[in-house]
C-alpha cells in the first residue's frame, strides 16, 4: 500500500480538525460560467489533508450536491456515472431512511426544504474572529464573481465545561470516539477502530476504498464511482443531517425511567444512560467498565475503542443489544470475526448547534418544554464510499431495524424515529446491580430539520470543476 | 436427510412452462402476472392452507451469462421455481394445499407442461413428485417448530414484553396475582393467523410491492 497524495485529498475527507467553531454555507450557483469563477477563487482558500506544521487558524472545504454538479453543466456521460441515490439526493431518499413523520422533508427547514442547495462550504476555526473574516472573504467571493446566492449558514460550536470545550453533544454524551481507520489514511491506528482480523483479536485499518474513490474496497474492486476516473479519484461521498435534539424530552425520559431502575439514584440515572448508547456520558465503553466511569479508559488510545461483543456479551447484559454504539458499529457481534459489517462503516464529523443547555441540576435544566422550545442539536456529517452501502444502509437496517441485532423491530432509542408501541429493552445479569428494565412509551428524542447527499471532490477535480475540464471520453 | 431438517420438509419443484409462441402473452408472463396480483398478507393462499412457514415462487426464464470465466449455458424450458417450507411430509402438505387452495393451485401450475390439476389428487401429487428436487438449504429462521408452535410463541413472547413493560417495579403480590391471569390468558389465546404483521414497518425498501 502507497502513501496517499495527501495534497490532493480534501483535509475534511480525511480527518477531524478538531477546531471549536465551524460555519457551514449553503449555496445555490447562478450560472456555470459564474459557479466556475467562483471556484477558481475559492481554489487556493481549499484546506487539504496535508499534515500541519502549524495549526491553521481556519480551514475551508467544498462539497457539490448532484443539482450543483448539473449547475456546473458536467458533460451528461458524467452525470449520469455517479450512484443513483446520489443522483437523486437525500430527499427522494426519505422513504428507505425511515424519514417519516415529522421527519419527512415536507416538515424541513430551508433551505433544505426547497432542494435548491448546489454546494456545501465549511469553515472550520479556532476562534469565532478568524471564523468571520474567513467568512467575509468568502461573501466578498460570492459578490464579486456572483457566481453562487448564500441561501443559509449553519453555526456550529463544541459545547464548552469549565471554559473548555469539550466533545459533549447536548445530552450530555461525550462523542467521537468511534471513526474507522482506513489504509494509509491514517498516521497511526488505534485497537478497535479498523476491522478485526481473521485471528479475531487484532485490529487493522479497513480498505482505503471503504471511503475514498479510486481505491480498492474490503471486496477488493473499486468503488461505483463517476467518469472520468480523475474527477473521482481521492474524493468521497458525504451525508449532511441536521438533526434538532430534544433536550428537555431527554432529561425528562431519563429522570422517569432512572426512577425505576435500580437504586433510582443519581448513579442509576447514569448507568441508565450508558445503557442508551454504550458509553457512559463521560466516555467510558460500558463493554469494558458496565459498572462505572473510568476516565484512564477514555484516556488510553489502547482501551478507548479496543472491546468486542461475542465472546462474553452475546446477550447484551453489559452493553444492550441495542444501544446506539453496538448497533451502528456492531464489531464482532453478528461473529464471522466482524466481517459482515466492514463493508457498512462510515466515518463521521460534525459539531453541536445551538446554545449549550442549563445544567440537568438547576430549575431551568429540568423544564422540559423551554428546553425542547431551542433549536440545538448536532450538524451531523458521515462520509463514505458509497452511500447506499454504507450510511444508508446503517441508518435503515441498523438504526431504523432490529432484526440483524435480533431485535426484531426494535429501533434506535435515541436516533430512530419512533411509533406508538416500541420498546427499548436493558438486559440484566440477575444481580441487583444489573437489573433489567423496559423502557415504553419512546418519545422522539430527535428531529431531522433537512439535508442531503454530497461529493467532496478531490483538489485535481476542484481544479478540473473550476477550469471547466471535465472530459469524461 | 435431504428435504427434511428435524420436523420442517424443504419442498423444492422445477415445474417447466408451456412454450407456445401462439400464446399472447406467453404462458411465463401469465405467472408473473398472476404472482403479482397474489396477496401477502393473512389472506394469501399460502398463508391460508396449513403448514407453511416460507413459500417462494419464482418465474426462472434461463441462467444469466455473467462473462469470463464462466461459459455460456442455457436451460432447455423456462421453469417456475416453487420452494416451501412446511410441516408434515410432502404429501400431507401437497394435499393440505390441494384441498385448501385448489383454484390457486390451478391459476399458477396451468400454465406447466403436463400439470393435471387438482381434481384428480393422485395425479396431482405424482406430477409434483415427478417435478422435486432435493433441498439442502433451509430458511434460517424456521426452527425446530410448527407454525402454529412458531405463531403462537412469537404471540406469547410479544405478551410477555408488554407484561414486563407494565408491571416492572410491582410488589410482588401483585405480580403473582397479575400473572396468574396473564398465563391463564396466553394459554388459551387462539393461534394467530399466518401472515399477520404484528407491527406495521414505515421503512421502504423500494420494491413494486409496496
Amino acid at each position: 500500500m502507497s502513501k496517499l497524495n495527501a495534497s490532493d485529498i480534501q483535509g475534511f475527507a480525511i480527518r477531524g480538525y478538531n477546531m471549536p467553531y465551524a460555519r457551514y454555507c449553503f449555496l445555490r450557483f447562478t450560472g456555470a460560467e459564474g459557479a466556475r469563477a467562483l471556484l477558481a477563487k475559492l481554489l487556493p482558500l481549499v484546506t487539504t489533508g496535508q499534515l500541519w506544521d502549524k495549526k491553521p487558524q481556519t480551514t475551508l472545504n467544498l462539497a457539490f450536491t448532484f443539482r450543483g454538479f448539473v449547475a456546473l453543466e458536467l458533460p451528461l456521460a458524467t452525470l449520469i456515472s455517479f450512484p443513483v441515490e446520489f443522483q437523486l439526493g437525500m430527499k427522494s431518499r426519505a422513504g428507505i431512511l425511515g424519514d417519516t413523520g415529522e421527519n419527512a422533508p415536507e416538515h424541513w427547514e430551508s433551505p433544505w426544504q426547497e432542494g435548491e442547495v448546489h454546494v456545501w462550504l465549511a469553515i472550520n476555526a479556532m476562534n469565532p474572529e478568524d471564523l468571520e473574516a474567513e467568512f467575509q472573504t468568502v461573501q466578498s467571493l460570492l459578490e464579486s464573481t456572483g457566481g453562487a446566492l448564500l441561501l443559509g449558514v449553519q453555526d456550529a460550536s463544541a459545547l464548552p465545561k469549565d471554559g473548555k470545550f469539550t466533545t459533549q453533544e447536548h445530552f450530555g454524551y461525550t462523542d467521537g470516539f468511534g471513526n474507522p481507520d482506513y489504509l494509509g489514511v491514517c498516521r497511526k491506528t488505534q485497537p478497535g477502530q479498523g476491522k478485526l482480523s481473521a485471528d479475531g483479536k487484532t485490529w487493522v485499518p479497513l480498505a482505503t476504498g471503504e471511503l475514498l474513490l479510486g481505491y480498492a474496497d474490503e471486496a477488493g474492486e473499486l468503488p461505483v464511482a463517476p467518469v472520468p476516473h480523475l474527477l473521482a479519484a481521492n474524493g468521497t461521498f458525504m451525508v449532511y443531517r441536521k438533526l434538532r435534539q430534544r433536550v428537555g424530552t431527554f432529561r425528562a425520559f431519563l429522570n422517569h425511567w432512572a426512577a425505576r431502575y435500580g437504586e433510582g439514584d443519581s448513579f442509576a440515572k447514569e448507568k441508565l444512560a450508558s445503557k442508551f448508547v454504550g458509553r457512559w456520558r463521560d466516555g467510558t465503553p460500558v463493554e469494558l467498565s458496565p459498572d462505572r466511569m473510568d476516565q484512564s479508559i477514555v484516556q488510553d488510545p489502547n482501551r478507548s475503542t479496543n472491546f468486542q461483543y461475542a465472546k462474553d456479551d452475546l446477550a447484551g447484559t453489559k452493553c444492550p443489544l441495542g444501544a446506539h454504539i453496538r448497533r451502528a458499529n456492531p464489531r464482532d457481534a453478528f461473529g464471522f470475526e466482524g466481517r459482515l459489517i466492514h463493508r457498512r462503516r462510515i466515518s463521521r464529523r460534525g459539531l453541536p448547534y445551538g446554545p449549550p443547555a442549563p445544567p440537568e441540576d438547576t430549575s431551568e435544566g429540568q423544564d422540559t418544554e423551554a428546553l425542547d422550545a431551542t433549536d440545538r442539536g448536532i450538524a451531523f456529517m458521515a462520509l463514505n464510499a458509497s452511500l447506499a452501502r454504507q450510511f444508508e444502509f446503517v441508518q435503515q437496517q441498523w438504526i431504523s431495524y432490529g432484526n440483524d441485532a435480533r431485535l426484531g423491530n426494535e429501533k434506535d432509542l435515541l436516533m430512530a424515529h419512533h411509533e406508538p408501541g416500541e420498546r427499548y429493552g436493558i438486559p440484566g445479569d440477575g444481580s441487583p446491580a444489573n437489573p433489567p428494565l423496559f423502557c415504553t412509551a419512546l418519545p422522539n428524542f430527535v428531529k431531522l430539520c433537512g439535508g442531503d447527499y454530497f461529493f467532496i471532490p478531490s483538489i485535481t477535480a476542484l481544479g478540473m470543476l473550476a477550469m471547466n475540464l471535465v472530459d469524461p471520453r | 436427510m435431504p428435504s427434511q431438517s428435524g420436523s420442517v420438509y424443504g419442498l423444492t419443484l422445477l415445474c417447466p412452462i408451456i412454450d407456445d409462441n401462439d400464446a399472447i402473452p406467453s404462458h411465463d408472463l401469465q405467472i408473473r402476472y398472476h404472482l403479482s396480483t397474489l396477496s401477502l398478507g393473512p389472506d394469501g393462499p399460502f398463508a391460508t392452507a396449513p403448514g407453511t412457514h416460507l413459500a417462494r415462487l419464482v418465474v426462472l426464464d434461463d441462467v444469466v451469462y455473467v462473462g469470463v470465466p464462466s461459459c455460456e449455458e442455457h436451460l432447455n424450458s423456462k421453469y417456475l421455481v416453487f420452494e416451501s417450507n412446511c410441516d408434515g411430509d410432502r404429501d400431507t402438505y401437497l394435499t393440505g394445499l390441494a384441498r385448501n387452495i385448489p383454484d390457486q393451485l390451478d391459476a399458477i401450475w396451468q400454465h406447466c407442461i403436463g400439470y393435471p390439476g387438482t381434481k384428480d389428487l393422485s395425479a396431482f401429487l405424482n406430477y409434483m413428485k415427478k417435478c422435486q428436487l432435493e433441498t439442502t438449504f433451509f430458511f434460517a429462521p424456521v426452527n425446530d417448530k410448527s407454525v402454529t408452535q412458531t405463531l403462537s410463541a412469537l404471540q406469547t413472547q410479544r405478551a410477555v414484553a408488554a407484561f414486563i413493560a407494565t408491571h416492572q417495579s410491582c410488589s410482588a403480590a401483585y405480580l403473582q396475582k397479575d400473572f396468574k391471569v396473564f398465563i391463564d390468558r396466553c394459554a388459551h389465546a387462539p393461534v394467530p393467523r399466518p401472515a399477520g404483521q404484528s407491527f406495521h414497518r414505515q421503512l421502504k425498501t423500494g420494491g413494486r410491492n409496496e
